[in-house]
C-alpha cells in the first residue's frame, strides 16, 4: 500500500503521542538520576591525598582537637537487639540510639563549648555544654537537667581552662580526669565508645543522656594503646564530600566481638568524619556506624553554644561530684567505681558489684544514677493526681509506659542465673545475686566468668 | 422559540460568499488570568471546598478549646509533646494544629480537590465543552494545577490563620521555646511559625500532582480521589518499616514533618530543601505524566 | 488533490414486493472499492466546511466505531447526519472536534486539519456534543460566563451582552439565574444551544439537538437551524430520527454501524433510478402491461390483478404511456413513485430505530 495522507498523519500522530510520553520517561530518569547521585561516602575515586604513615596522621588527629566543628551526624546501629518499636513513637530519645538510624547535629567549638542534638519527628533531645555547665533537654518531656560541678570540680575546671590558654595542658591523660563515667552509658554503650567518654568528661560535668559524636568515638577508638590492636592505613574515601584517610584498627586479641574499627579522618583539617565497628558475627554491615553526612569547620554561632531553659520548664539541678578515679595508664579501659576488671584490651570484662538492678530499672534509664528525678506532668496539681494512678516502686519513681523495665525485660532473655543481654558487640550479664558484667566479648564468656 | 420568539439575528456584515473560511481570531491579551480567575471562582466558590476548608478551620478552634478546657485538669498535657506547649504560647497552636491534620486531614481535603480537577469535569460533561471552546489541554491542565494548588494552600492558610487567632486568643503569644529549648523573640517565632505553614503547604505540591494525574486517567472523580488519598497513606505506611530505608527517602510524606526544622535552634536550611527538592520530584514526574495522558487522552465522556 | 467523497452505495436491495430485506452484513470491503458518489453541485475543496478522508476511529477495546468514513459537508449546508444510535455519529462528530483522536484519517473543518489546527477552528465552531454538559450548581449565566472565560480569543467585555443575547436567542432569559441542575432536559438542551451562540460561528456542529425537547421544542430548533443557516452558518445536525431534521436538511449523510452508507443533497438520496412506475389497468389487462413494460426494459416487480409495478430506470415515464396506450392497454391510472428518505434510510440501515449492534 503506497503511503496515503492518511497513513503518513497516522505515522505522524503515532510519533506525536510516543513523544508526550517519552516526556515522563524523560522525567522519571532526571529524577531519578538525581536521586541516585548522592552517595554521601564514595570510595577513593578523585581522593589524591599524599601519602602518610598511622603515626603521622594519629599526631595529626590529636593536634586538630581543637578544630571547631558542625554538621549533621548520622547513627546506625545493628547490634542485632530485639527492636523497641515504643522508642521510635516517644519521641527523640536516647534510648533510640541501641537500634537502627538516628540522626544528629553536632556543634562544637572545640574546646569547652558545644551542643549536640539527637533529632526526633518533631522532637529533640539536646546536650549542651557550656564551659562548666552542661544541661540536657527534652522536647517530649519537656524537662531540663543542668549540670554543674562541685567545688572543686570546678576549681579543678578552672585550673584546666587556665592550663589550657596557656597551652601547658598535657594530653589527654585519663589520670587527670575528674568525673564519673556514669554507670547507665557504661551499661548501654559498646566498651570502645564508653572508652571516649573520659575524654568528654575532662572538659566539664558528667551528663547522663550523653549522644556520640565521630570525633569522641574516633579518638576513643584511636586511644586504645597498640599493645592490644594493629593500626593499618585504608584505602581513602570521600566521607561528607571530603576527602579523607581511612585507619583500621584491628584487635590483636581473638576473644573479642569486635572485629575491625575503621575510622575515616578529614584529609586537610585531620577531624574524624566516621568510625565504623565492625562485628566478627557480620561481615556484610557494620554493627555501629557514627559519620557526618556534612560537616563544616566554621566556629558555631553563640546561639547554639548557649542555652537558657525556657520559662516555666522546671529545672532538674545535679551537681556532678568531684571524686578519684581509679585507671589505668596506656589507654586499657577506664573503670568505674566499685569495678573489677578480668582480662585486658578489647576482650576485657568489667564486672560491677552489688548493683539493685530491679531499683534501677524502675527508672527512667537516663536518670539511673539520680534516685531524686521525677517525672514532671503538667502542672503540679496534675502531677499530684496523676501520681496517685501511677504504679510506683519503694523509691517513689514515676514508671513511665517506655519505662525501664519494659526495656529490660524487651532487650535481656532469662538464663541461668540472670538475665543477658546479648549483642553484635557487647554482652551483658546481670546476675541475680546483684553482679553486672559488661564486655565486648561473647556472652558464653561472660557466663564463664559469672 | 417559535419565530415570533426568537429576536431576529442582526444581519451578518457579509454575505456568506463573502465571508473568509477561517476568519483570523487572535488571542486577546490577559486571556489567560480570564480562565485562571474562573477556574478560581469555580474552586473556591464550590460548597463543597467551602465545607472542607470550614471543616479543616474547625479543627485548630476545637483544639484550642479543648486544650483550654483542660488546661488545670488531668488530661492536661496528652498527645504529642508540643501539644502541652499551648497552653504556654497560643502560637504553637497553630504548630499543633498543622500537626493534626498533616497525616490525614489535610491530605484527604486536597486529594478531593486535586482528584476532582479533571475528572469532574469529564463527569459533569464540561470537560468536552471546555476544549471545544477551544482551550489548548496543556492550557487546560496547567489552571487544573494552580486551581488544586490554590485550594491546597488555602486549606493550609486556613488552620494557619484560625489557629493564631484561636491561639492568641485563648493563650495569648510570648516567645516561642523551640524543640531544642532555646527562647525566640515573638517576631522570630511568628516567621518561624509561618515558615512552618509555608513549608507544610509546600509539601503538599507532589500530592496535587499525583491527584491531578489520577484526575486524568477516569471520569469517575471518586475514584481518582480515593486513589490520591491512599498515595500518602502507603507512603507513611511504606516509611514505617525499617526493611525499606532505602526507598525512604524518595516516598512522598518523607519529609512532611520536616517542618520541625523551623523549631530548632539553627534551622536545617538544608534539611528543608531536601524535602522541597522531593516534592518537585514527585510534581515533576507526574505531573508529566498527567500531561502526556491528558494532551493524548480521547474524550469520551 | 484528493479525490473528495469516496463513499459507495452498498448494493440495492431488490425490491420484491415483500418487506425491505436489510443490506447484508455491511463488510468493510464494500466500502474501499471506490465509487465517488458525485459533489452537491458547485462544491469544490474550497467550498467544504468539514471533509474527512478514510475516518477511522478504532478503541483500545479494538472496537471499531467508525470504518473509513468520507465526510462532505459543503459550505452553507445544512447537513443532516442520520443514523442510529451507536452508528458512529458521535464518534465522528467528536473526531471532527479534536476531541478524539483518529487511528487513521484525515479531518478538514473550515480548511484547516484537526486536531492539529484546533486552537485557529474551533472558535468559529459552535458545537453541543452528545448532550449538554454544565457545572450542575451553577446559574445558566455563570455557565456561559464560564465558558466564555475560557475562549482566548473574545473580547471579555463583551461577554455579558453576547451570553444575555444567546439566552435570549433560545428562550431562557427568564431561567437564566436558576441554577443548571433545576434545569428540566429541554431547558438543558437549549443552554447547550446557547453555549453553541455565544458569539457568530462558521459552522455549528449540533449533536442530537432535539434530544428531550418536546414537539414544540423541536420545532423551534428547526427554525433556529433555518435562521442560522440563512445567515450563512454551515449547520452539521445528527440525529437518529430523521423525521425531525429531515425538512430543514439541505444534504443528508446516513451512517449504519460505522459506515458512511449515503451522503449527497437530499434531492439526490432519494435516488430517481430506483423510482418505481406502478400501472393501473382493468384485471384482465396487467399481463399485457406487464409485457409491454418489460418490452421497453423495465424490471417488473410485481404483477397483480389489477396492475403492474416495475423499476423506471432511465426510461421516461411519458415513454411509458405511449407504449401501453400503442400496445392498446386501457391505462386506468399511471403513477411514479420515488422512494422515501424514510424508505431509503431504512433501507441503509436496516434497522430503522433500533439501536445497533
Amino acid at each position: 500500500m503506497s503511503p496515503t495522507p492518511s497513513s503518513r498523519s497516522l505515522s505522524s500522530r503515532a510519533r506525536s503521542t510516543r513523544a508526550r510520553w517519552a516526556v515522563p520517561v524523560v522525567a522519571v530518569a532526571v529524577v531519578g538520576g538525581a536521586v541516585g547521585l548522592r552517595p554521601l561516602v564514595a570510595s577513593a575515586e578523585g581522593t589524591d591525598l599524599p601519602d602518610v604513615t598511622v603515626a603521622e596522621l594519629l599526631e595529626q588527629v590529636s593536634q586538630a582537637e581543637s578544630t571547631p566543628v558542625s554538621g549533621t551526624v548520622v547513627y546506625t546501629a545493628r547490634l542485632g537487639l530485639p527492636s523497641v518499636p515504643v522508642a521510635e513513637m516517644s519521641g527523640a530519645d536516647p534510648t533510640a540510639l541501641l537500634g537502627g538510624s538516628s540522626t544528629l547535629r553536632v556543634w562544637t567549638d572545640g574546646v569547652d563549648r558545644s551542643r549536640i542534638a539527637l533529632l526526633g519527628a518533631v522532637s529533640e533531645y539536646s546536650v549542651v555544654r557550656d564551659g562548666a555547665d552542661a544541661w540536657t533537654y527534652s522536647s517530649t518531656s519537656g524537662e531540663a537537667v543542668h549540670y554543674t560541678l562541685d567545688e572543686a570540680g570546678r576549681a579543678r575546671y578552672e585550673q584546666m581552662r587556665v592550663m589550657a590558654e596557656e597551652g601547658t595542658l598535657p594530653t589527654l591523660d585519663p589520670a587527670a580526669v575528674p568525673t564519673a563515667l556514669p554507670d547507665d552509658v557504661a551499661g548501654r554503650l559498646p566498651a570502645e565508645l564508653a572508652a571516649r567518654i573520659d575524654a568528654e568528661l575532662a572538659a566539664g560535668p558528667g551528663v547522663t543522656g550523653e549522644l556520640p559524636t565521630p570525633q569522641e568515638a574516633a579518638r576513643a577508638a584511636l586511644r586504645i594503646g597498640e599493645a592490644y590492636s594493629t593500626f593499618t592505613m585504608g584505602e581513602q574515601k570521600t566521607v561528607a564530600g571530603r576527602q579523607a584517610y581511612e585507619v583500621v584498627v584491628t584487635p590483636k586479641d581473638d576473644a573479642t566481638l569486635v572485629d575491625r574499627v575503621v575510622v575515616d579522618v578529614d584529609g586537610s583539617t585531620f577531624v574524624p568524619l566516621r568510625v565504623q565497628v565492625w562485628s566478627t558475627q557480620d561481615a556484610t554491615a557494620p554493627a555501629l556506624e557514627l559519620g557526618f553526612t556534612d560537616v563544616s569547620y566554621a566556629t558555631p554561632g553563640e546561639a547554639v553554644l548557649t542555652f537558657s531553659p525556657p520559662s516555666g520548664t522546671q529545672v532538674r539541678e545535679v551537681v556532678v561530684p568531684t571524686q578519684e578515679e581509679p585507671s589505668t595508664a596506656d589507654g586499657t579501659l577506664p573503670t568505674p567505681r566499685d569495678a573489677t576488671v578480668t582480662g585486658e584490651g578489647w576482650s576485657g570484662v568489667v564486672e560491677l558489684q552489688g548493683v539493685d538492678v530491679a531499683a534501677l530499672v524502675a527508672g527512667d534509664p537516663t536518670a539511673l544514677l539520680d534516685p531524686s528525678s521525677q517525672l514532671t506532668i503538667g502542672s503540679e496539681t496534675a502531677q499530684d493526681l496523676i501520681q496517685q494512678f501511677r504504679p510506683t516502686d519503694e523509691e517513689g519513681q514515676v514508671g513511665l509506659e517506655l519505662d525501664a523495665a519494659t526495656l529490660y525485660d524487651t532487650l535481656t532473655t532469662p538464663v541461668e542465673g540472670g538475665r543477658l543481654l546479648s549483642s553484635a558487640l557487647v554482652s551483658v550479664l546481670v546476675t541475680d545475686d546483684g553482679r553486672v558484667l559488661v564486655g565486648a566479648v561473647p556472652a558464653d564468656t561472660l557466663r564463664a566468668l559469672a | 422559540m417559535s419565530p415570533a420568539d426568537v429576536a431576529v439575528p442582526p444581519a451578518p456584515p457579509a454575505g456568506p460568499a463573502h465571508r473568509p473560511l477561517l476568519p483570523d481570531a487572535p488571542a486577546i491579551r490577559g486571556a489567560f488570568l480570564r480562565l485562571l480567575r474562573s477556574e478560581l471562582r469555580l474552586v473556591l466558590g464550590r460548597r463543597r471546598n467551602q465545607a472542607l476548608l470550614v471543616g479543616l478551620s474547625l479543627v485548630p478552634l476545637i483544639l484550642g478549646l479543648v486544650v483550654r478546657l483542660t488546661q488545670d485538669s488531668a488530661l492536661q498535657g496528652q498527645g504529642p509533646g508540643f501539644i502541652g506547649e499551648v497552653t504556654g504560647n497560643g502560637l504553637f497552636l497553630v504548630v499543633a494544629a498543622l500537626f493534626v491534620c498533616l497525616p490525614f486531614l489535610l491530605p484527604l481535603c486536597i486529594a478531593i480537590a486535586s482528584g476532582d480537577a479533571v475528572a469532574g469535569e469529564a463527569q459533569t460533561g464540561t470537560l468536552r465543552y471546555l476544549l471545544v471552546v477551544p482551550v489548548s489541554r496543556s492550557r487546560l491542565l496547567l489552571v487544573k494545577a494552580v486551581g488544586a494548588l490554590v485550594f491546597a494552600a488555602s486549606c493550609v492558610a486556613a488552620i494557619a490563620v484560625v489557629a493564631a487567632v484561636t491561639g492568641a486568643a485563648l493563650f495569648g503569644v510570648r516567645p516561642l521555646t523551640l524543640l531544642s529549648g532555646d527562647t525566640v523573640p515573638l517576631s522570630d517565632g511568628a516567621l518561624r511559625v509561618a515558615g512552618v505553614a509555608l513549608y507544610v503547604g509546600l509539601s503538599f505540591i507532589g500530592l496535587v500532582a499525583v491527584g491531578l494525574f489520577f484526575s486524568t486517567l477516569t471520569e469517575v472523580p471518586v475514584a481518582a480521589m480515593a486513589a490520591t488519598v491512599v498515595v500518602p497513606v502507603v507512603s507513611t505506611v511504606l516509611d514505617s518499616l525499617p526493611q525499606l530505608d532505602a526507598i525512604h527517602p524518595v516516598l512522598l510524606t518523607h519529609h512532611w514533618f520536616d517542618f520541625a526544622e523551623f523549631l530548632r535552634v539553627q534551622v536545617g536550611w538544608d534539611v528543608l530543601a531536601g524535602g522541597l527538592a522531593l516534592q518537585a520530584g514527585w510534581a515533576v514526574v507526574f505531573g508529566s505524566l498527567a500531561w502526556a495522558r491528558f494532551t493524548t487522552a480521547d474524550i469520551t465522556s | 488533490m484528493r479525490q473528495a467523497g469516496a463513499v459507495t452505495r452498498p448494493p440495492t436491495a431488490e425490491h420484491t414486493g415483500g418487506p425491505v430485506r436489510a443490506p447484508s452484513a455491511p463488510a468493510a470491503g464494500r466500502v474501499t472499492s471506490p465509487a465517488p458518489v458525485p459533489l452537491p453541485a458547485g462544491s469544490g475543496d474550497d467550498e467544504a466546511a468539514v471533509r474527512t478522508t478514510g475516518l477511522t476511529k478504532r478503541f483500545r477495546s479494538g472496537q471499531v466505531a467508525v470504518d473509513h468514513v468520507d465526510l462532505l459537508v459543503p459550505r452553507g449546508a445544512v447537513y443532516g447526519f442520520l443514523g442510529p444510535n451507536g452508528s458512529g455519529k458521535t464518534t465522528t462528530i467528536r473526531m471532527l472536534l479534536g476531541l478524539v483522536r483518529p487511528t487513521s484519517g484525515e479531518v478538514q473543518v473550515l480548511g484547516a486539519r484537526m486536531p492539529e489546527d484546533a486552537d485557529r477552528v474551533l472558535p468559529h465552531v459552535g458545537a453541543l456534543v452528545e448532550g449538554p454538559g454544565f457545572q450542575p450548581y451553577l446559574s445558566a449565566r455563570a455557565n456561559l460566563a464560564r465558558i466564555d472565560a475560557a475562549d482566548r480569543t473574545v473580547d471579555p467585555r463583551t461577554s455579558r451582552a453576547r451570553a444575555e443575547a444567546a439566552l435570549e436567542r433560545v428562550g431562557l432569559s427568564a431561567a437564566a439565574d436558576k441554577r443548571f441542575r433545576q434545569y428540566s432536559l429541554g431547558m438543558k438542551q437549549r443552554l447547550g444551544l446557547a453555549a453553541a451562540l455565544l458569539r457568530p460561528r462558521s459552522l455549528l456542529v449540533l449533536d442530537e439537538p432535539t434530544n428531550g425537547l418536546d414537539p414544540q421544542g423541536t420545532r423551534e430548533v428547526r427554525t433556529l437551524i433555518r435562521e442560522l443557516a440563512a445567515d450563512g452558518t454551515t449547520v452539521l445536525v445528527s440525529s437518529h430520527l430523521l423525521a425531525e431534521i429531515e425538512q430543514v436538511c439541505t444534504h443528508i449523510g446516513i451512517m449504519s454501524r460505522g459506515h458512511l452508507v449515503r451522503q449527497g443533497a437530499r434531492a439526490e438520496i432519494a435516488d430517481p433510478s430506483e423510482a418505481r412506475v406502478v400501472v393501473t389497468t382493468p384485471t384482465a389487462q396487467a399481463p399485457a402491461a406487464s409485457a409491454v413494460l418489460s418490452g421497453l426494459g423495465l424490471t417488473v416487480q410485481r404483477t397483480t390483478d389489477t396492475g403492474v409495478e416495475a423499476l423506471l430506470g432511465d426510461v421516461p415515464p411519458a415513454q411509458v404511456t405511449a407504449a401501453l396506450v400503442g400496445a392498446g392497454v386501457d391505462v386506468e391510472g399511471l403513477a411514479v413513485r420515488t422512494p422515501s428518505l424514510e424508505q431509503v434510510f431504512v433501507e441503509l440501515t436496516g434497522e430503522g430505530f433500533d439501536v445497533a449492534r
